[in-house]
C-alpha cells in the first residue's frame, strides 16, 4: 500500500534577478527582471509503508522543494500529491499529527529555552497523552543519549546535541511519516554515525516511512535500499542502490599490489590505469572483459595481491551529476 | 486550548531569560510617559483649564494613555513579518496550531506582563506627585470603558496582524510599519493629546477611521464626556472596523500562506 503518492508534480518559482551593486539596487526599484525557476518539473513516485528512501541530487536539484510540497509548506502548481491519504497543502490537523519534517539547517527548538520546553509545548500542540509522552520521550532520550542536556538553553548546545534534540522534538508525537532534510549536515563523523543508527532504529522499531535527503553518500548507502535521484527538477533514477552501479558504471576497478617496480608505460600498455602509487595500481576495465583482463594482469605483472571491485558509489554519482548523462 | 496555555507559559519564560531587555523596555515606556505628563503639567502651569479640558481631566487622559498603550498598542504580532522573511514561520505551518491564536496568546502574555508594571508605575507617579485623578461617578461608565477597551484590544490586534501578513508579498514591511506606527496610528489614536482639541472638520474625518477607537474614545468615556448616544455610535463604528480587520486579516492570511515560499531552507 502506498503511503506517499506523487504524480506529475510541478512547482515553479519566479525569482527576480538583481544586478550587483548599488546601481543594480536602484535599477531594481523601477524595473525588475523575473526569471522562472523550474524547481520541480513533472515528477512521479510512490512510497510504501515502512520504506526508507534516499533522495539525492546536486544542490538546487529540487529535493527540498519536493519535501516542502509533501509536507504542505508549498502549494503545488500542478500534479497530485497524497500523503497518508491527505492532500498536504490543506494542512489538516489530522494529517499534521501524523508526520514530521526535520531540516538540518533550520531549527524548531525554542532558541532561548532548554529543549525540554519545546518538547512540552509539542506535547500539547500534538495533543499527546501524558503516558505516551513520557514513554516516547524516555525511549528517544535513551536512544540518543541526551539525558544530561535537556535542561540547558538550546543556544548553548553544540550542533550535534541540537540535532539530536531536534529529532526528539519532531518525533514526540510518533509520526508515521518522516521527512529528513540533510539531518547530518555539519556534523562530525561520530555524530553522523549516531544519527544514522538512530534513523535506522527508528525506521525498524516503529515501521515509519522515511524520506531522507543528504549530501553524504554514507547516509544513503548505509540506510536506504531504495534511492531516488533528482536533477534539474526531474526524477532521473528510482530504484535499488545497487542498480545505480549496474546501470551507470559499466566498468570495474581491478586494484593490484605490485611485488616489484614496474614502469607506468608498461602498465598503460596493459590496461587503462586509473591511479598509480607504487606499490598500488588501480586499473579500469569494462564489465564484460573483467575476467579476461584479470587473467592477463595476473600473467604479466609481479603481483602480491589483487582485488576486483565495483567503482565507489560516490564516484558514480559525482560522474552522473557532472556529466548529466542519465540515459 | 491546553496548547495555548503551554505556549503562554513558554512566552513568560522567554521574558525572564532576557530580564535586562525587558527592564530597558519598561524604562523607555516609563520615560515617554513621564515626558508626556510633564509636558502637560508645564502647559497647564497655574491654569485650571486649557483647550476645554480641566487640569485633572487632562492628567487623567495622559495616565489613561499609559494604561491603554500597554493593553491596546502593545503587540508582538509584528514579529510575524520577521518570521515570514526569515522562513521561521515554516515550523508553524507544519504543526496543528492556529497562527492567529498563536500570536494572540503571545500578545496576551506581553500585555499582562506589561500591565503589571504599568500599574505600579502609574500608582507610584500618582502618589509621588500627588496628582488628582478623575474617577467616573456612574457605574455604567466602567462597563462602557471596559467594553470599548476590549474592542480596542481586538481591533488593534487584527489591524496589526493584517499589516504583518503583508510581508508575504513585500517580504519586508518595516517601511510601511514605521510610517503607519509613528505618524498615523499614535497621532490619530490620540496617544499624545485628546483629538477634540483639533478643528472640528478634521475630527469628523478622524472619527471615521479606526484609530481614535484605540485610545481616544475609551478615555472620553472614562472622563464621562460622551452622551449614551455618542457611546453607542462609537461602539458601533469600532465594531464595524473590528469586523472589517478581522475579515481582512484572515483573508490576507489565507491568500498569503499560499504564497509562502518557506525560504532559507
Amino acid at each position: 500500500m502506498s503511503i506517499i503518492e506523487v504524480s506529475r508534480l510541478r512547482k515553479f518559482y519566479s525569482v527576480f534577478k538583481k544586478e550587483p551593486g548599488l546601481r543594480g539596487s536602484l535599477k531594481s526599484i523601477f524595473k525588475r527582471h523575473y526569471e522562472e525557476v523550474r524547481a520541480v518539473d513533472d515528477i512521479s513516485f510512490n512510497i510504501g509503508e515502512g520504506e526508507l528512501v534516499g533522495f539525492i541530487g546536486p544542490n538546487g536539484a529540487g529535493k527540498t522543494t519536493t519535501l516542502k510540497c509533501l509536507s504542505g509548506l508549498l502549494y503545488p502548481d500542478s500534479g497530485f500529491v497524497s500523503v497518508l491519504g491527505f492532500q498536504p497543502w490543506k494542512r489538516q490537523p489530522e494529517f499534521q499529527k501524523q508526520f514530521a519534517l526535520v531540516m538540518g539547517q533550520k531549527n524548531q527548538l525554542w532558541w532561548d529555552l532548554p529543549p525540554m520546553e519545546t518538547f512540552l509545548l509539542n506535547k500539547e500542540i500534538y495533543e499527546v497523552p501524558q503516558e505516551q509522552f513520557k514513554k516516547t520521550l524516555d525511549e528517544l532520550v535513551e536512544l540518543l543519549k541526551v539525558e544530561d542536556i535537556l535542561k540547558i538553553q538550546v543556544r548553548k548546545l553544540s550542533l550535534g546535541q541540537r540535532m539530536k534534540c531536534e529529532l526528539i522534538a519532531a518525533l514526540i508525537h510518533s509520526p508515521k511519516v518522516l521527512f529528513l532534510d540533510e539531518p547530518t549536515i555539519g556534523l562530525d563523523v561520530v555524530m553522523q554515525k549516531k544519527i544514522r543508527d538512530f534513523i535506522k532504529e527508528y525506521n525498524q522499531r516503529y515501521k515509519a516511512t522515511i524520506i531522507l535527503t543528504s549530501h553524504y553518500m554514507g547516509d544513503v548507502k548505509e540506510l536506504c535500499q531504495r534511492v531516488m535521484i533528482i536533477d534539474k527538477g526531474q526524477l532521473v533514477f528510482d530504484g535499488a542502490l545497487e542498480k545505480i552501479i549496474k546501470k551507470y558504471a559499466n566498468y570495474k576497478v581491478i586494484s593490484v599490489i605490485l611485488g616489484e617496480k614496474v614502469g607506468l608505460e608498461k602498465l598503460k600498455e596493459l590496461c587503462k590505469v586509473k591511479e598509480f602509487a607504487y606499490p598500488k595500481v588501480n586499473f579500469i576495465v569494462g564489465r564484460e572483459e573483467t575476467s579476461k583482463m584479470t587473467a592477463k594482469i595476473l600473467e604479466e605483472l609481479p603481483i602480491v595481491d589483487i582485488n576486483i571491485e565495483e567503482p565507489p558509489i560516490e564516484e558514480i554519482i559525482r560522474d552522473l551529476f557532472t556529466k548529466k548523462n542519465y540515459e | 486550548m491546553k496548547k495555548y496555555l503551554q505556549l503562554a507559559k513558554i512566552t513568560f519564560q522567554e521574558y525572564f531569560v532576557y530580564r535586562l531587555n525587558f527592564y530597558l523596555w519598561r524604562f523607555r515606556n516609563f520615560i515617554s510617559f513621564l515626558t508626556l505628563l510633564f509636558f502637560w503639567l508645564a502647559i497647564y502651569g497655574n491654569r485650571g483649564e486649557f483647550l476645554g479640558y480641566q487640569k485633572t481631566q487632562m492628567l487623567t487622559y495622559v495616565i489613561g494613555i499609559a494604561f491603554l498603550r500597554t493593553i491596546v498598542l502593545g503587540s508582538r504580532s509584528a514579529d510575524l513579518a520577521g518570521q515570514v522573511r526569515s522562513g521561521e514561520l515554516t515550523k508553524f505551518f507544519l504543526q496543528p496550531i492556529k497562527i492567529i491564536s498563536f500570536w494572540f496568546t503571545r500578545d496576551l502574555v506581553d500585555k499582562s506582563l506589561n500591565l503589571f508594571f504599568t500599574l505600579i508605575e502609574i500608582l507610584a507617579i500618582l502618589c509621588l506627585l500627588k496628582l488628582s485623578f478623575y474617577l467616573p461617578y456612574h457605574l455604567t461608565t466602567y462597563l462602557f470603558f471596559t467594553v470599548l477597551s476590549f474592542l480596542a484590544v481586538f481591533l488593534y490586534f487584527f489591524l496589526s496582524f493584517a499589516l504583518s501578513v503583508v510581508a508575504f508579498w513585500t517580504e519586508d514591511v518595516w517601511a510601511t510599519r514605521w510610517l503607519f506606527g509613528v505618524i498615523f496610528l499614535e497621532f490619530l489614536a490620540g496617544a499624545y493629546f485628546p483629538l477634540d482639541v483639533l478643528p472640528s472638520w478634521l475630527t469628523k474625518i478622524i472619527y471615521l477611521t479606526p484609530f481614535p477607537y484605540l485610545v481616544f474614545f475609551p478615555l472620553k468615556v472614562w472622563l464621562e464626556q460622551l452622551t449614551t448616544f455618542e457611546i453607542a455610535k462609537a461602539i458601533l463604528i469600532c465594531l464595524t472596523w473590528l469586523i472589517f480587520f478581522w475579515w481582512l486579516s484572515t483573508f490576507l492570511w489565507k491568500k498569503g500562506s499560499k504564497n509562502y515560499q518557506a525560504y532559507g531552507s
